[in-house]
C-alpha cells in the first residue's frame, strides 16, 4: 500500500472570457453553475479522500479561481483544513481585475497562504494582444492588496515571446516586476497552441535567437534582483519556492480534482474529462467523473523523472531517477559544458538549462 | 485459330514527345478497333504500372494486338508496340522500333517537334521504317498546323499534304490514321517456313508465371510447349504459354512470322532472358541470330541507404525483386562511414533513379536516403592500373592518380531563336563544347558536347527555367574524355563525410564547394554545439560555414500536473529526429545529402505536365 498523496490540485475552470493564448480547460459564460460545481468538487474530494495522506500542499488553479468568490470556496477549504499538515502551503491563482483587498483578506482568513497573480505583462499593448482584461494599474493594486492581506508568498506570472514584444518592452516588464517586492515570479515563454485565437490569427513565435535573447534577459534580470532561477520558468526569493510545483518536478504522487484535473498515484495517471455539466451530473449521481487512465510503466516513470528532475536547479540523483537510456552521452555532454557530474549526482549547467530538451533527447529514448 | 497472312499484318509504334498525346492516341485506337469497350476504357491503358499512369510516362515497351477492317474490306492485324518517351529510356525506343516496319510520328500541333522526337525520328529512319506524320491536338486554340505540319513534312522528306491532322482527344481523324497504317506501312516479310527466330524486345517478371518475354517473331512459327533456345546465352526453356496482348494477355497457342506477342517461360529472373537475344527452337535452331541491341549500361550512380539501419535486409530483398523486372538496374553493397550499410545503384538516368527510389519507398514501404548522383569515371593510377570509379569515395588520393576520364554526351537542344543565348551560356557554364547549330522550323537546333556529370545535377531544370520552358533536350553518350577532375570533400565538425564527397572539375571546385557549404548551413538545423562545415580539396579548406549552436530548447509550463503532455511533446520531437541521419554527433536531415543536386535551383523532376 503506497502512502497517501501529500499534494492536491483543484481545478476551478470558470472565466469571464477566454484569453487569446489560452488552451486550458476553462468554462466561459457558465457562472450560474459555480455553486453546483463547488458542491461537486467537495463530493469528488470526499470520494477520493482515501488516496490522501496529510497534505503538504494544495493548489487552486484555473480558469479564474477568484471568480468563485471566497464564499464558494469556503466549504472546500473547510473540508481540507483537517487534512493539512502543519505549515502546509495553500496556493490560489488570481486574476488581478477580479480581486480587491476585502476578498484577498477573506481568502487569507480561509487558510490560503500563497497567491499567484496572472499579470502576463505590464505593457498595455501586450495585454491587449493577449486579451487580458486587467490594466497595469490593476495588477499593481492587486499585488499591493495581496501583500497587505498577509500572504506568506505573493507570486506574479509573466510571459515573454508575445507577438509585438520588443526588447524594450521586456526591460520595462523586468523593471516593473522587480519593483513590486513580490517573492516569486513565474515567467513563461508564450506557446502558440493549436485552437487558440492567437494561432488562428497566424501569430508566429519569435525565432530561436530572439526567444533566447529574451529568455536569457529574464533570467539575468531576475537574478540581479535577488531571485533564484530554481526551475525552468520559475524564480523565487529564498524560502519562497512553490512547494506544490516542486512536488510535480520531483515526480511525487498528487491528486487532482475538478474538470480536466490530472492525478498521478501508484504508477497510474488519470485525467478527468472536460465539461462542467457532465462533471456535476456524475458527482450528483454519486459516480466518478469520466476519466482517461494511463498506466505508467517503469521506463516511462524513469524517463519522466529525468524530464522533470532536470528542470530544477537541484542535483538529480541517478540512484533515485534510474539510469539514463544512453549513459555514454553523459561524458560528451559533460565535456561540452552542458552537464555537471559528481558521483551519482548530475545537474545541468547554466547553458544546459537553456537547451534541456536537447540534452534530454541525448540521454533518454522518448518514444511513443 | 486461322493464321493471318503476313500481307494482313502491320507492326508499328508511335514516336512522340512526352505530353504530345501518344497514350491518348493509343487508347483511341484500342477503342476504335473494339479491343476495349467504352466501359473498360480507362485513360492510358497501355501505361499499366501505377507509377507510369501517375507520372504520365511510359517506362516499359509493350505490344498490343488489335484487328481493323479497312476501307478495302479486308481485316488487318495491327500490332502496336509502345515506346517510352523519356531520354533515360531511349534504348527502349530503339528496341521497340526494331520490332516494327513503321511508326506514327505524332507531334503536338501547338508545340511542334521536340528534341526527343527528333532523335527518335533519326532512329526510325536509320531502321528503314515507314513514317506516318500525324499532327495531334488540332482542336487546341494554339494549334498551328500549317507551320508545324510543314516542318514535320520537311523533316521526313514528305509532302505537307500527307501530314494527318487529328485530335486523339475528340477522336477526329483517328480512323484516317488506321487507314494510313494499312496503306503506307509494309507488311512483315519473314519466312514462315524457315527455322523460327524471334527477337526479345522486352521481358517482365510475373510472380505467378515467372519471366514473360515480349517478342517479335521474324521467321517460322512458335507453338506452346516448344523447347526454346536463347541463342546468345544458350539457355533452354519451355514455352509454357504463347499469346498476344489485346490489350490483356490472351493465349493463342502460337505466334508466326510477322506477329508480336508474349511467351511465358517460368524463369525466375529477367536476367535469364536477355532483351535483344534471339529465341529459336532447341530441336531446330536457326543458323544465325538476329541483330540484337547493345548492352544497356547504367549511366548514373547513387548510394541508397535505409534511414533505419534495421531495414538493410529489406532493402536488399526489395532490390532483388525490382531487378527481376528491370535488367538495367544494377546494385552492389556499399558501406559509408556516415550512412552505414547500403547499396551503390546504377541507373539509366535521373528519371530511372527517381522511379526506382519511389517504387522502393512506395511498394516496399522503405524510407531511403539517396546520395548525390554521379557518373562512372575511368581512372588511370600512377601505377598504371585502370579503375572504374562509381563513387567519389572510391577515387584514389590525388597523388596516386595519373589521369581521370569522364563520360561525355552529345546534347541536342531545340529552342526558339530568342533562347539561343541562354542555352549557349548554360552549356558554356557546364563545360560544354559547341558542335553545331541548325535552324528547324522557327527554332534552332543547338548541339553541344557536355560531360554527363554536368547533366545529372540540375541541368535540365536550368535549361527549362532559362528558356521559360521552351527548350527540349535529348542526349546520347559519345564516349570518355580526359578532364582535370578533383575530389571535393565535405567536413562536418572536422570529420570528412564520405556521403557528401563529389568529383568536380578543378576550375569549378571553389564555386561548388562554397555553394555546397552554404546550402548545407541552411539545411542542417542548429545543433547542441557549434558545427563547422568545410569544403576541402586534398587537405586544403576552400570554404567554410558554421551551424550555430542551439540556444533555447525547453518545454514551457508544466501545468496542473499535466506531465503526460510534456512527455508526448518530447516523443514528438524525437519522431522529428528520426527523419535525420546521425553523422557522428550531428543530426543531418536527409535533404542535405541531395543538396548538391539543387545547387542554384530546385530539384530536377521529369515527366508529363512539367
Amino acid at each position: 500500500m503506497t502512502p497517501g498523496a501529500s499534494h492536491l490540485y483543484a481545478h476551478l475552470p470558470f472565466c469571464a472570457s477566454r484569453c487569446g493564448y489560452c488552451a486550458f480547460v476553462v468554462e466561459v459564460g457558465a457562472l450560474d453553475r459555480r455553486d453546483a460545481y463547488a458542491a461537486a468538487l467537495r463530493a469528488e474530494l470526499a470520494a477520493e479522500s482515501g488516496r490522501l495522506g496529510p497534505l503538504e500542499t494544495v493548489y487552486l488553479g484555473g480558469g479564474t479561481p477568484t471568480l468563485m468568490r471566497p464564499h464558494r470556496l469556503r466549504g472546500l477549504l473547510e473540508d481540507l483544513a483537517p487534512r493539512l499538515a502543519p505549515g502546509a502551503e495553500v496556493s490560489i491563482e488570481a486574476n488581478p481585475e477580479t480581486v480587491d483587498g476585502d476578498q484577498l483578506r477573506e481568502l487569507r482568513a480561509l487558510g490560503i497562504t500563497r497567491v499567484s497573480l496572472g499579470a502576463q505583462s505590464f505593457q498595455p499593448h501586450l495585454l491587449a494582444a493577449l486579451d487580458r482584461a486587467a490594466t497595469p494599474a490593476q495588477v499593481r493594486r492587486a499585488v499591493a492588496c495581496a501583500q497587505d492581506a498577509g500572504f506568506a508568498s505573493v507570486s506574479v506570472d509573466l510571459l515573454f515571446g508575445v507577438p509585438g514584444q520588443t526588447p524594450q518592452d521586456l526591460e520595462a516588464d523586468l523593471a516593473a516586476v522587480t519593483g513590486l517586492g513580490v517573492d516569486h515570479v513565474s515567467w513563461y515563454e508564450l506557446e502558440i497552441k493549436p485552437g487558440t485565437a492567437l494561432e488562428r490569427m497566424g501569430a508566429e513565435p519569435p525565432d530561436e535567437d530572439r526567444a533566447a535573447d529574451a529568455y536569457e534577459r529574464v533570467v539575468e534580470g531576475l537574478e540581479a534582483a535577488g531571485f533564484r532561477w530554481y526551475e525552468t520558468a520559475n524564480f523565487a526569493r529564498p524560502g519562497h519556492e512553490c512547494r506544490h510545483s516542486l512536488a510535480y518536478w520531483s515526480a511525487a504522487d498528487y491528486l487532482g480534482i475538478g474538470v480536466g484535473a490530472v492525478s498521478t498515484a501508484g504508477g497510474v495517471r488519470w485525467r478527468n474529462a472536460a465539461g462542467v455539466d457532465r462533471y456535476i451530473a456524475a458527482l450528483d449521481a454519486g459516480e466518478a467523473p469520466r476519466r482517461e487512465t494511463e498506466t505508467l510503466d517503469a521506463d516511462t516513470r524513469r524517463r519522466e523523472r529525468w524530464m522533470l528532475g532536470l528542470r530544477v536547479d537541484r542535483d538529480l540523483d541517478i540512484g533515485w531517477a534510474g539510469a539514463p537510456d544512453h549513459p555514454e552521452a553523459l561524458e560528451r555532454l559533460e565535456a561540452g559544458g552542458l552537464v555537471r557530474r559528481s558521483g551519482s549526482r548530475i545537474a545541468l549547467t547554466r547553458r544546459g538549462r537553456f537547451i534541456q530538451n536537447a540534452v534530454l533527447q541525448e540521454l533518454m529514448e522518448y518514444a511513443s | 485459330m486461322t493464321r493471318v497472312e503476313q500481307e494482313l499484318i502491320r507492326n508499328f509504334s508511335i514516336i512522340a514527345h512526352i505530353d504530345h498525346g501518344k497514350s491518348t492516341l493509343a487508347d483511341r485506337i484500342l477503342q476504335l478497333t473494339g479491343a476495349i469497350s467504352e466501359r473498360e476504357m480507362r485513360d492510358q491503358v497501355l501505361d499499366s504500372m501505377d507509377l507510369e499512369r501517375e507520372r504520365g510516362i511510359t517506362i516499359k515497351a509493350q505490344a498490343v494486338r488489335v484487328f481493323y477492317t479497312a476501307r478495302d474490306g479486308k481485316t488487318y492485324q495491327l500490332n502496336l508496340i509502345d515506346t517510352p518517351g523519356h531520354v533515360d529510356f531511349s534504348y527502349e525506343v530503339s528496341r521497340s522500333l526494331a520490332a516494327c516496319e513503321g511508326a506514327l510520328l505524332v507531334v503536338d500541333a501547338s508545340q511542334g517537334i521536340e528534341a526527343q522526337t527528333l532523335a527518335n525520328v533519326y532512329l526510325a529512319i536509320e531502321g528503314d521504317l515507314a513514317l506516318i506524320p500525324v499532327l495531334n491536338k488540332i482542336d487546341l486554340p494554339a494549334a498551328d498546323p500549317e507551320l508545324h505540319g510543314g516542318a514535320v513534312a520537311e523533316l521526313i522528306g514528305d509532302d505537307p499534304d500527307h501530314v494527318l491532322r487529328i485530335s486523339a482527344k475528340t477522336g477526329e481523324g483517328v480512323a484516317d490514321v488506321l487507314e494510313a497504317i494499312v496503306e503506307h506501312i509494309p507488311p512483315p516479310s519473314g519466312d514462315r517456313d524457315a527455322a523460327p527466330r524471334a527477337l526479345i524486345f522486352d521481358s517482365v517478371y510475373d510472380q505467378y508465371r515467372g519471366v514473360v518475354a515480349f517478342v517479335r517473331v521474324v521467321d517460322g512459327e512458335f507453338r506452346k510447349g516448344d523447347r526454346l533456345l536463347a541463342m546468345q546465352t544458350g539457355r533452354e526453356v519451355d514455352a509454357e504459354e504463347i499469346g498476344v496482348m489485346s490489350p490483356r494477355m490472351t493465349p493463342t497457342g502460337s505466334l508466326a512470322a510477322g506477329e508480336s506477342g508474349y511467351m511465358v517461360t517460368g524463369l525466375k529472373s529477367v536476367g535469364d532472358l536477355k532483351v535483344g537475344d534471339t529465341l529459336t527452337l532447341a530441336k531446330r535452331p536457326a543458323p544465325e541470330a538476329l541483330a540484337g541491341y547493345r548492352e544497356v549500361k547504367p549511366m548514373v550512380f547513387c548510394g541508397l541507404f535505409p534511414v533505419d539501419s534495421d531495414d538493410y535486409p529489406d532493402l536488399r530483398d526489395a532490390l532483388e525483386k525490382l531487378s527481376l523486372n528491370d535488367a538495367s538496374l544494377q546494385w552492389e553493397p556499399e558501406t559509408s562511414q556516415a550512412l552505414g550499410f547500403g547499396f551503390r545503384c546504377g541507373f539509366l538516368g535521373l528519371l530511372h533513379m527517381d522511379i526506382v527510389r519511389e517504387r522502393l519507398e512506395r511498394e516496399y514501404d522503405l524510407e531511403l536516403l539517396a546520395t548525390t548522383p554521379n557518373v562512372e569515371y575511368e581512372v588511370t593510377t600512377t601505377a598504371g592500373e585502370e579503375l572504374g570509379v562509381r563513387s567519389p569515395a572510391d577515387l584514389p588520393p590525388a597523388t596516386n592518380v595519373e589521369s581521370i576520364r569522364e563520360p561525355y554526351v552529345r546534347c541536342t537542344i531545340l529552342v526558339p531563336s530568342d533562347g539561343v543565348g541562354a542555352v549557349m551560356q548554360l552549356c558554356q557554364e557546364r563545360r560544354g563544347s559547341y558542335v553545331t547549330m541548325t535552324p528547324i522550323e522557327q527554332r534552332q537546333q543547338i548541339v553541344y558536347d557536355l560531360p554527363l556529370a554536368e547533366i545529372v545535377t540540375d541541368y535540365y531544370d536550368q535549361l527549362k527555367s532559362r528558356t521559360r520552358g521552351y527548350a527540349s533536350l535529348d542526349y546520347e553518350v559519345v564516349g570518355y574524355r580526359e578532364s582535370p577532375l578533383v575530389k571535393l570533400d565535405v567536413l562536418l565538425a572536422g570529420e570528412p563525410v564520405d556521403a557528401l564527397s563529389m568529383i568536380v572539375h578543378k576550375d569549378m571546385a571553389y564555386g561548388r564547394g562554397k555553394a555546397l557549404v552554404e546550402r548545407l548551413q541552411k539545411t542542417i538545423p542548429r545543433q547542441m554545439f557549434e558545427v563547422p562545415i568545410q569544403a576541402a580539396i586534398g587537405g586544403r579548406i576552400i570554404a567554410r560555414e558554421t551551424v550555430k549552436a542551439r540556444r533555447k530548447d525547453v518545454l514551457a509550463k508544466c501545468y496542473g500536473g499535466d506531465i503526460s503532455r510534456k512527455r508526448k511533446l518530447l516523443e514528438k520531437q524525437k519522431e522529428g529526429k528520426k527523419r535525420m541521419k546521425q553523422v557522428g554527433s550531428i543530426e543531418v536531415p536527409q535533404e542535405a545529402f541531395l543538396s548538391v543536386l539543387t545547387l542554384g535551383n530546385d530539384q530536377q523532376s521529369n515527366g508529363k505536365g512539367k
